[in-house]
Order: C-alpha cells, then sequence, then structure tokens
C-alpha cells in the first residue's frame, strides 16, 4: 500500500509545501546530491521536526525550503504561492514572510548595527517607516524577555541564549505563518536551553505559528513537535506524530538513532546500547535502492534494488521501507 | 530485557588512580584574578566511571588542564593543591617525567580536536609518534596497533584512512581520531572533556561503549567532562556538579538523579528535556539569571544564592562547605543541614 509521502493530500490547506525537493551540488568529486527528492508539507500552526545526524541534509533541506539555496529541482509553496521563480524584491519579501533561525544568531546579524535595528529589518524590507519599525521591534523584544533597557545594544554584547532571544524576535517581527529554525538550541547550556524552548512553546500556543524544526537533539524535536520527518542521506525514511515515531520507530534506521541516545535515567540504564554498523556512505555515492540497506539489519535483495515507496504504519504515519518494524514482513 | 544494568562498579577498597586535594586554579586577567577552580578535591578509582558536570564557566574544562599541568606558568595566578595518580605527586615531577605520564599512563582527549592533531603529519605519523615515545613496537606492529585502534574508534577503512592528513577528515572523524591516540597506549587513566558533545548520537554510543569495554578488561578509571546528563546517567559510577569553580555535588549517579540535595543540581536535572518528556509535560525548568562572574574576590554568601528558589537566612552570611549529608552523599549547601538538624546554624 503505498501514501502520499508524507500522508496528506498534497497540502490544500498547508502553509508550507515543498514537492521533489532536489539540490545537488557541484565539488571538486563531482556532484553531491545533499537533498535527493523529498515532500514536506506544514499545516497552519503545525510544528513539523526534522531530525537526522551530521550529512544527512537536513539543513540543506531547510535553506533550500527559504531559498537560501535554490532547490535544483522540485517546487515550494508559501501559503500557494511558488517561490521558484521569485527574484529580487519579490523574493525578499517572501523570505521575511518565512523567515530562519540558525545556531549561532550573531552570525547572521550586523555586529555594527543596534539590536532593535536588527530586529526591525524585516520591515524596512516591507517598507515600514523607521519610528514605526522600530516601535514594533522594541515590543517583540520584550515579547521574547529582553529588557527594554537593553535594546540600543549591540549583538556583541548579548549572551549566547540572549542573542537566540534576539533572533527570534527578528524572526517573529513580521508575524509570519511559518518559521524555520536550525539547531536554534544546540549551542546552547542546558538551563539557557530549557529557557529557550520555553520560549518557542509559548511563542508558538500565543502566535498559533507553523515551524520547521531541524535538529539533531531527539528530546528537543519531540517536546515541541507535532509532527516528526527523519532523514538519512538525502531522503526521508520516516514521517508521523511525534511520539509514534520515536516510541513505535517503522524504520530501522528511527530505531538505531532513538536507541543510541542515551537515556537520562540511572534507573533504566540498559544492558548494552544498540550499535549501528558501519558509516553514512558517501553522497557522492548513496547506494542504490533503500539509502540505509548497507547498515540495516533487515536488508535484503530487494532493498538494493527498487527505492522503498511510503506505506501507512499508523494514523498519519508512514515510512519507506521495504520490511518495516513491526510489521512481521 | 533483562534490567540488569552493565555496572563496572569500581571496587570501593581500590586505592585511587587519581587522588585530588584542594585544587585551586586561578587565572590572570586584565580584571584580576580568573577563580576558574577553587578548592577542589576528588579521586577516581581503577575501573571507575567519574563524571563531572556543569555548565559552561563552571570550571570542569579548567580542572582537567590544570590536573595534566597544560596551562602556561605566565598564565596562573595561584595554582596550589595536590594531584597525586598512581601514588606519585604529579606537582613534583619533572617535564620529561610529567610528559611520560601523559600519553601513556593517562590518556587525554580535550574539547577541540583541532588543535589536538598536527596538520601536516599524517594520522599514521601523529599516533605513530605517541607509540614510538612510549613502546618498543617495530613499524609493523606499530601500524597494525593504529589499525586496530581507528577501528575501534568506528573509522572505516582504517588502513587507507591513516594515511589521510587531519584536514582531510570531518570533524567528528578528528575527534575520534584523538580518541584512538588517547587509548592506544592502554593508559590506566583517561581524562576526557567533552569528547563526544560534537559527534552524533550513533558514534557517541559506540565510543561510550568503547570505554566501557575497556573498563571492563583493562580497569580503565575514566574523569569524564561534560554536560550531558544522559551520558552521565547510562555510564558514570559517581558524579560530582561544578558551579562556579567549585564542587557543590557528589554522589552516586543513582542517588544524585533519584534525590539531588543541592537546588543547583535539581534544577539542572529539571532542565533536561527528556525528563520533562518523561514527567509527561512540556515545560522545562529554568535557572533564571546567570552563573556568577569570577573576577573579583569571592562572596562570603553561596555563590548559587541570587539563582536559588530555597535560599534562607544563613546562605547570604556563610558559603557552604562540602559535607556528607547522608550515605557517601556531599553537598556544598545550607538546605541540607536546616533539614535536617534545624537548630543546625
Amino acid at each position: 500500500m503505498t501514501a502520499s509521502p508524507d500522508g496528506t493530500d498534497g497540502g490544500v490547506d498547508s502553509v508550507l509545501d515543498a514537492r521533489g525537493l532536489v539540490v545537488r551540488f557541484k565539488t571538486r568529486r563531482g556532484t553531491v546530491e545533499a537533498v535527493g527528492g523529498i515532500d514536506l508539507t506544514i499545516a497552519p500552526t503545525e510544528v513539523l521536526g526534522l531530525v537526522g545526524e551530521s550529512g544527512c541534509g537536513k539543513s540543506t533541506t531547510g535553506r533550500a525550503i527559504a531559498q537560501l539555496v535554490r532547490p535544483t529541482e522540485g517546487s515550494v509553496r508559501l501559503d500557494g504561492v511558488e517561490l521558484a521563480g521569485l527574484r529580487g524584491t519579490e523574493l525578499r519579501r517572501a523570505r521575511a514572510r518565512m523567515p530562519i533561525v540558525f545556531q549561532d544568531p550573531r552570525g547572521s546579524m550586523n555586529p555594527r548595527r543596534r539590536v532593535v535595528d536588527v530586529v526591525a529589518e524585516p520591515l524596512r524590507v516591507r517598507g515600514v517607516p523607521v519610528a514605526e519599525r522600530r516601535a514594533a521591534a522594541e515590543v517583540m523584544l520584550e515579547e521574547v524577555g529582553i529588557d527594554l533597557g537593553a535594546v540600543r545594544r549591540y549583538p556583541h554584547e548579548f549572551s549566547g541564549g540572549q542573542a537566540q532571544r534576539v533572533a527570534i524576535a527578528r524572526a517573529l517581527v513580521s508575524s509570519p505563518r511559518v518559521v524555520i529554525c536550525d539547531e536554534p538550541v544546540s549551542a546552547l547550556d542546558v538551563s539557557i536551553q530549557a529557557q529557550i524552548v520555553n520560549l518557542l512553546v509559548r511563542l508558538r500556543e500565543q502566535r498559533g505559528l507553523a515551524m520547521l524544526f531541524i535538529s539533531h537533539d531527539l528530546s528537543v524535536v519531540q517536546l515541541l513537535s507535532d509532527r516528526v520527518a527523519v532523514m538519512y542521506l538525502g531522503k526521508i525514511c520516516e514521517i508521523g506524530p511525534a511520539r509514534a515515531v520515536f516510541e513505535r520507530s517503522a524504520h530501522h534506521y528511527t530505531h538505531t538513532l532513538v536507541s543510541s541516545v542515551p537515556v537520562a535515567d540511572p534507573r533504566l540504564r540498559r544492558p548494552q546500547t544498540r550499535m549501528v554498523r558501519g558509516e553514512m556512505p558517501s553522497p557522492l555515492n548513496p547506494p542504490s535502492g533503500c539509502r540505509f540497506r548497507t547498515r540495516c539489519p533487515a536488508a535484503t535483495s530487494i532493498c538494493a534494488n527498487e527505492n522503498p515507496q511510503f506505506s501507512v504504519v499508523g494514523d498519519d504515519h508512514v515510512v519507506a521501507c521495504h520490511h518495516p518494524r513491526g510489521s512481521g514482513a | 530485557m533483562s534490567g540488569k544494568p552493565p555496572r563496572v562498579h569500581a571496587d570501593a577498597s581500590d586505592e585511587s588512580l587519581l587522588d585530588v586535594r584542594n585544587l585551586t586554579t586561578w587565572f590572570n586577567s586584565a580584571a584580576g584574578p580568573v577563580r576558574a577552580v577553587t578548592e577542589v578535591s576528588l579521586d577516581v578509582r581503577p575501573g571507575e566511571f567519574f563524571a563531572l558536570v556543569g555548565e559552561s564557566g563552571s570550571g570542569k574544562s579548567a580542572l582537567a588542564r590544570s590536573l595534566l599541568r597544560l596551562h602556561p606558568p605566565r598564565m596562573l595566578a595561584r595554582h596550589t593543591g595536590e594531584v597525586r595518580f598512581e601514588g606519585r605527586d604529579l606537582e613534583s615531577l619533572d617535564e620529561s617525567a610529567m610528559q611520560e605520564v601523559r600519553g601513556r599512563r593517562i590518556g587525554l582527549v580535550l574539547q577541540d580536536p583541532t588543535s589536538a592533531l598536527n596538520p601536516v603529519l599524517t594520522i599514521e605519523t601523529q599516533i605513530g609518534l605517541v607509540l614510538r615515545r612510549h613502546t618498543t613496537l617495530g613499524r609493523r606492529e606499530r601500524r597494525a596497533r593504529i589499525v586496530e585502534a581507528l577501528d575501534g574508534v568506528g573509522i572505516p577503512d582504517a588502513a587507507r584512512r591513516m594515511g589521510d592528513y587531519p584536514g582531510q577528515l570531518s570533524g567528528g572523524m578528528r575527534q575520534r581520531v584523538v580518541i584512538a591516540a588517547a587509548l592506544i597506549c592502554d593508559p590506566v587513566l583517561l581524562i576526557a572533556d567533552e569528547p563526544t558533545t560534537a559527534l552524533d548520537v550513533t558514534i557517541q554510543a559506540s565510543i561510550l561503549q568503547l570505554i566501557d569495554d575497556l573498563r571492563r578488561q583493562l580497569r580503565l578509571g575514566v574523569l569524564f567532562i561534560t554536560h550531558d546528563l544522559g551520558v552521565v546517567a547510562e555510564h558514570a559510577d559517581r558524579v560530582a556538579v561544578m558551579y562556579a569553580g567549585r564542587i557543590v555535588e557528589r554522589g552516586t549517579v543513582e542517588g544524585v538523579f533519584a534525590n539531588p540535595v543541592m537546588p543547583y543540581t535539581r534544577a539542572l536535572l529539571d532542565s533536561v528535556p527528556q525528563r520533562a518528556l518523561a514527567a509527561g509535560h512540556r515545560h522545562l525548568a529554568s535557572i533564571p539569571g546567570r552563573p556568577p562572574g569570577l573576577t573579583g574576590p569571592e562572596a562570603t554568601a553561596c555563590a548559587f544564592l541570587p539563582r536559588c528558589p530555597d535560599a534562607i537566612g544563613v546562605c547570604a552570611h556563610r558559603r557552604p562547605v562540602l559535607t556528607e549529608v547522608i550515605d557517601g552523599r556531599e553537598a556544598a549547601c545550607h538546605l541540607a543541614f536546616a533539614e535536617r538538624e534545624p537548630n543546625a546554624s
């Protein structure tokens, strides 16, 4: 049985809809397919988590959706409007409606501008007068927990956690319906990380914000996301409700990933951690068929010969695997 | 599921491998001495996994470096205390004796793998240098040993990859090379500062498994510095929590996780997303404010006072001393005694 790759009807009600997204880079050693043809749909007010390990293509996917990297193939629709052909002012406006929050907040801020102007920048693109946009930026900074006394300071005067609050304020100042977060809490200490995660949870509830939340931290993703997509070597291998994906993983890769995370409770100490075989193959030369087959405990000959199609394994839960876990196949 | 945890319990009767008494390491800075590590005592036993946790700036990395005297003397404003390793006082060793200890008896993995590797030497050459200095192995035996070590940390196609230069490897791969080099002479103690933080979880799992195997087979003692409480819960025997340069709580992992005494330890545990998920809520406990600066004179109050939700009168007047609270658990917190002996202070 096959299904639409993300278990939806193709994004009629979506804020964000990516179809057949492919990103290829030319390198000296050949062409790398960082994103190998994926579909993602985000409904209004929905948070979709995107997880995977280094090199799986999750960040490139985020950047391609935001049009910071132009997709080689495929379509990205924001509120039904195709972004692929946009240029110049139109493109900048579309990006302001789908801002992106990075792991290193200061890297994307002009160090010579006061944070109130950093936050007001997306409104400048929209032609909002200076007094108005500063006022809006101050309101937004206050909402994310920055003291009004600090808004005239420069980015380098802020700690990592505070700078991330500023980046979130800038992302939200133009009231976007969807925000892309790329590892926004990965560089922070746990207690500061908790503050930022709580802030994101509050903002999404208060503002009905949709998000693409990209992270390698499965617990943070589960905490924030409604649905989760798991990526391996440029392809999505499983999508479904966050709990189902983590607690009833159907793809062998998802299962490996979930069981590699140490459990923060000594009473639940496991006899031995499950180990995955080998290393992620080079994206220059991905395996035929299922890309995880070279490391998969359940692989058979069909896995080398045929691309696995998505099949339904639960409510809104699909997997691209010839022998999904729990199916007896 | 058998449920039997893979304990490699250190025998309490064992002599300590590493015994640190009252170590203080302060650095020079334009604003006066930085109190990075103050009066820290700890011990690591053979086969034991001892975890040292804390946030950025708590002094945990400075502690690792100062144990092995890696700070240039001109940086140090104050350096006192005793570090005994296998019964010898490391402070009394000259530099060449110290080098013999480092690398051979003690394996060291620091946070930044790039600075630990020489960019113009191949992996084989640099690990080979370690073996040449500390063993009498011939070239072929050294090669075999290196391939085995790289295999052990999950580097695929090790025989070919060892001809690479560090720049040809990814960050995660370089970190694994550093770990392989630290373990290649079969040290009795491994000091590792966030060795797996930059690695993917699947790789982290295999490296921690390797370390656990060495603890079992060779009674390797481990001083593991991390902020990842999941790794601590899954692998450590004992844990010490650092705050503002001092150890504020120490005990068995089971004890500290089940019943933290110090409010900072409790807040740290409550801010772990996984524990919130397990408890069924979406809100994470966070700690208001920020850690104190470490320049200027040390306050007479508890360093955690401005952020502590449970502070009582005495906390502002006297700095709590690390004291045994119950059954081998130590905490530097007035609350521990206020609750048990209301008249103590």
